[in-house]
């Protein structure tokens, strides 16, 4: 009793009082400064949806979740396949992988904002070498590209941790199955697609809840590099709650589109919840 | 046989995997080498050249950060704020996971609730109350007040990660410590927690790299800057209108540099930890 005390002690004054709170300033309007801010029902809400700016962000959000989890998943169980069963630096190249993962996504916007710099970016170079000097620009100044140049730091991000947790749920697989198809002449896609994903699946498909509930709350990277723009063109939910409530005092108004976030990824979370009864993530680290 | 397994098990790779293996690696790592070479150059090199990789060296930039950029007051305000709060996550977590795995006490399965309620409520939910709640408090701007934030946003992680370790343990150990008249307080503390300090150890070097990296907390609550981290120092750096590159770079470098130190050397507790955290979302 008096062990769990403290933590359950921060846990009420760090956690519970204040999403008390965010429920009772969605149906009130909280300038920050009124002690008793005026009761409005669900005018937070309607003004919500009736709010474009929220719909574009929304959309950002879809095209965030479907190709940031998408990117992440091929790109990861590629790399995955392509180290399954190498012991030789095995060792190397996942610390390589997943270092993207573990650095802060400050810096990891600070650098690849020089790679799409518009003079000299590295992106830009690389383009020019291969004789595509043509689709050079400013990668995060232009609104067309800026919200797939984000992504693009974000999948580089995000496809180690789909590799590590892949790699470890590969090492599982029966080889022998493997094998056996391969005796009756199933060809390297074939194998793949009926003999080594089906074996994959349960952790395959928590990945892909993982990186779709990540889509749903993205906001340290887009914050970092774009900060929304330019012309709103990077704006997601994130993002347009934070400048609600702490540039424009529109504190309820922020507060009830950040629950919002938080209830859209809700169905996916129990979706994950159940996938992982089926299967543990435990030594996945090993 | 031999042919069916190298296809898709082998235990040497072909020439052709580790090529595109190295050129994935060097692909990975260009943000990195682009970091470090950036740091080392001159001034005038930067300026002329700025992404050229290691066209000089000098160490030119990284006392420009140092001194002029404030980079050496981030990174003892970093070291105050994910220190404190890691110890105060692994200590309490430990406590409230044994008492979760071992001690049968009132209001147990509420307390459990709240636990799981923290795993899966993410902060953005409560971030704008909280901010409120903290300025009518007074902690704002304090290190006690965003060390107390930091540590409860890992704690829920924290005690259910060290409740599977306690859980794992046999419970012979616990009666022979009651036979021998230990104390449960002794039984605890002499017993229990040195049998789960890898355990501990992981936890502590996840929670750690979460809290330096942690971006937004300092942000929200550091209103006034007293106490920036690196995180926050590195993000003002870039919002200044005269953003120079060079010093950019070498605090970036100061940023990461012992991040990715604490990864290379500890690499497997890193993972773990990782993976586990994940199913926080």
């Amino acid at each position: 009793m008096l062990l769990v005390a403290p933590a359950v002690l921060l846990m009420a004054v760090f956690l519970v009082f204040p999403v008390l709170n965010a429920v009772y300033y969605v149906f009130v309007d909280f300038d920050g400064l009124d002690t008793s801010p005026p009761w409005v029902g669900l005018a937070n809400f309607t003004e919500l949806a009736r709010d474009e700016q929220v719909w574009a962000a929304a959309w950002h959000n879809l095209i965030w979740i479907v190709l940031g989890t998408v990117g992440p998943l091929v790109l990861g169980l590629g790399l995955a396949l392509l180290l399954w069963g190498v012991r030789r630096g095995s060792t190397f190249y996942r610390v390589v992988f997943f270092l993207p993962y573990v650095l802060p996504q400050v810096a990891v916007g600070v650098v690849w904002g020089w790679i799409y710099a518009p003079t000299r970016g590295w992106l830009n170079r690389g383009l020019e070498a291969i004789g595509l000097g043509g689709l050079a620009r400013g990668w995060l100044g232009d609104p067309d590209t800026a919200l797939y140049a984000v992504l693009g730091t974000a999948i580089w991000t995000a496809t180690g941790f789909v590799f590590v947790i892949i790699l470890s749920a590969l090492r599982n697989v029966a080889t022998e199955l493997v094998d056996a198809a391969m005796l009756d002449g199933a060809n390297y896609l074939q194998r793949l697609r009926y003999v080594v994903l089906p074996q994959i699946m349960p952790v395959f498909l928590m990945v892909t809840a993982l990186t779709l509930i990540g889509g749903f709350a993205v906001f340290d990277i887009v914050f970092v590099m774009t900060g929304g723009g330019p012309a709103n063109a990077t704006e997601v939910l994130g993002t347009y709650a934070y400048s609600n409530a702490f540039q424009l005092s529109r504190i309820s108004y922020g507060t009830t589109l950040a629950l919002v976030v938080t209830a859209l990824a809700v169905p996916v979370a129990v979706w994950l919840n159940r996938l992982q009864r089926r299967a543990s993530l435990e030594g996945g680290g090993a | 046989m031999s042919g069916a397994r190298r296809a898709y098990a082998p235990g040497r790779p072909g020439v052709g995997r580790t090529v595109a293996l190295g050129l994935l690696a060097l692909l990975t790592l260009f943000p990195v080498i682009l970091v470090v070479s950036t740091t080392l150059k001159t001034t005038q090199d930067v300026r002329a050249n700025p992404f050229g990789l290691f066209s000089s060296f000098s160490l030119e930039n990284l006392e420009t950060a140092w001194t002029v950029g404030d980079f050496d007051s981030y990174l003892l305000n970093s070291v105050l704020l994910s220190v404190p709060s890691t110890v105060i996550v692994v200590v309490l977590s430990t406590m409230a996971g044994y008492a979760f795995a071992r001690l049968p006490f009132p209001g147990r399965t509420l307390a459990f609730y709240l636990v799981v309620f923290g795993l899966l409520v993410p902060f953005f939910a409560y971030m704008v109350p909280l901010y409120f709640q903290l300025r009518s408090m007074g902690l704002l701007d304090s290190l006690l007040g965003v060390n107390l934030v930091l540590a409860t946003t890992q704690l829920s992680f924290g005690t259910w990660f060290m409740r599977a370790f306690f859980s794992d343990l046999p419970t012979e150990l616990e009666q022979a410590g009651r036979m021998d008249g230990a104390s449960e307080w002794q039984l605890f503390r002499r017993v229990m927690v040195p049998l789960v300090t890898s355990g501990m150890g992981a936890l502590a070097v996840f929670t750690f790299l979460q809290q330096w990296n942690n971006f937004l907390v300092p942000l929200l609550y550091m209103p006034g800057g007293g106490y920036r981290p690196l995180t926050l120092g590195l993000y003002l750096f870039i919002g200044g209108r005269s953003v120079d590159i060079g010093p950019l770079a070498a605090g970036t470098l100061i940023t990461i540099l012992p991040v990715v130190v604490l990864y290379v050397v500890l690499q497997r507790q890193v993972t773990q930890g990782f993976l586990s955290g994940a199913v926080k979302g």
